[in-house]
């Protein structure tokens, strides 16, 4: 074999492995499986059957302490990582951790995170909020010490995930008290979610709220930026007892951005959540 | 996905070969061992929202050696400047890459494969001019690093020839996301660019 010929093929290899690698970078996260509890609920609201996976904290304690509880929407991608980082932080930072809850799917995320109805597969948040606040939270403090006050509870969501917290904190704000909301589709339905904020302002705009805001830097579908900014700023102009932060994660899109994102969150809660 | 991965990467590499076994045959006095000027237009795979302008130019100083300039001015999400009372004033991207590699001769073609590396600079800007709202705008305005891996291929054997690309952007790297089905970042703009040629040395 020629020199050329061989030198060819190691280049060739070489292009190949790039590739490769270039689709499969992502590493998959695995959280403890002993700490790990999996059931699933059936929906009264809207049928469908949810998995549920709760992640408890090292060291649980049944008996004295009361954990705060992260709920995670699209939580069948997302329930290991956040549940790692969780761990981690409250490590570092030498706090309580919490308790994480994966809300997995029932129905299609597009219509159990969408507040109202602009095509067949979108509108189902009145019903999939009645499953949140109705079945699983409740079945959660039976089962789990947790705090059940809404200072105890984080919502945490991603585009629909995020519009659907936004609608959270329009619509049933004393649900919970702290949201975590990254890259939200807050564009939906010609910016609909905000509305609903504007119309419950007066009721919500005393209670204590932390709010956490991420954003991809390089989203610019002509839709994100101008949304999460002008929500942004009511939330701060309106709301005398909130704390918030935000953060545009440089050079990343619309799901680059979702994981720095989650840590961020997850660590502006724990340096201010408010138990 | 992953089946047209593996596909992918199996034409990838039969392809390949065939290139190499052509190459023995190919003329070794081919053109495209001097310098051109490629002007393209292309896409990027988040298709049909991304147009490019584009530019390359290669100078092959050895037969085998290839040197590429690569300039690229993107008009990003072009179809849609006003949604849900959300207009794009602009939103546009420069790009300037310059890159070393290798040139393999086929019969009446060339494939050159580049490493590359450069600069990229975004600005956009949306307002939200909803009237149930305050008027609200917001701004990017970003420069980051630009590097990854271009396909080029020259078809033709005259002074003008067809010319496409591929460009495949490694920042940032690694894409970060837990689930391998989304397109996002680099893999949303891997580039696919298609023009005329020119040899003029």
């Amino acid at each position: 074999m020629k020199m050329q010929q061989v030198l060819f093929y190691i280049l060739q290899t070489i292009f190949a492995m790039v590739m490769a690698t270039f689709f499969t970078s992502c590493k998959e996260e695995i959280f403890t499986p002993n700490l790990t509890d999996e059931f699933t609920l059936q929906s009264t609201s809207n049928g469908g059957t949810y998995k549920i996976k709760v992640a408890l904290p090292d060291h649980y304690d049944s008996t004295v302490k009361l954990y705060g509880t992260v709920y995670v929407l699209d939580g069948e991608e997302n329930f290991d990582f956040v549940a790692n980082h969780c761990r981690e932080l409250s490590n570092t930072i030498s706090v309580n951790n919490v308790i994480v809850v994966s809300i997995g799917y029932g129905k299609d995320r597009s219509i159990d995170y969408t507040p109202t109805k602009v095509s067949s597969i979108t509108g189902g948040a009145p019903q999939f909020l009645e499953f949140i606040k109705n079945q699983l939270i409740p079945g959660i403090e039976q089962r789990y010490r947790v705090d059940t006050t809404r200072n105890g509870r984080v919502i945490l969501g991603h585009s629909y995930g995020g519009l659907f917290g936004a609608y959270l904190f329009a619509i049933d704000n004393k649900l919970f008290g702290n949201y975590i909301l990254l890259s939200p589709s807050l564009w939906y339905d010609n910016e609909i979610t905000m509305s609903m904020e504007k119309e419950t302002r007066n009721a919500n705009r005393g209670s204590q709220q932390l709010v956490f805001l991420g954003i991809g830097e390089a989203e610019n579908a002509g839709r994100m930026q101008a949304p999460f900014e002008a929500f942004y700023q009511t939330l701060v102009k309106n709301y005398s007892a909130i704390h918030i932060a935000r953060n545009r994660e440089k050079n990343l899109g619309h799901v680059g951005s979702k994981d720095p994102n989650i840590i961020l969150g997850l660590q502006y809660y724990f340096e201010n959540r408010s138990f | 996905m992953k089946t047209f991965l593996s596909l992918s990467l199996l034409l990838f590499f039969l392809s390949s070969n065939v290139i190499a076994q052509t190459e023995s045959s190919a003329n070794k006095t081919l053109l495209f061992r001097y310098m051109t000027i490629e002007p393209a237009i292309g896409i990027h795979t988040n298709f049909g929202t991304d147009l490019l302008i584009t530019n390359l130019v290669q100078w092959n100083p050895t037969r085998r050696l290839s040197l590429a300039a690569h300039s690229s001015y993107n008009i990003n999400n072009i179809a849609q400047r006003d949604f849900n009372f959300i207009k794009t004033e602009y939103n546009y991207s420069l790009n300037q890459k310059f890159g070393v590699g290798r040139t393999f001769y086929a019969k009446r073609s060339s494939h050159s494969f580049f490493v590359m590396g450069g600069v990229k600079y975004t600005a956009f800007k949306e307002t939200l001019y909803n009237p149930d709202f305050d008027k609200v705008s917001s701004s990017v305005s970003a420069i980051s690093p630009d590097y990854g891996i271009m396909y080029s291929l020259k078809k033709g054997v005259k002074n003008w020839f067809f010319s496409f690309r591929m460009y495949i952007p490694l920042y940032p790297w690694p894409t970060k996301g837990s689930n391998i089905q989304y397109i996002d970042a680099n893999r949303d703009n891997i580039a696919l660019e298609a023009g005329i040629g020119v040899k003029i040395k």
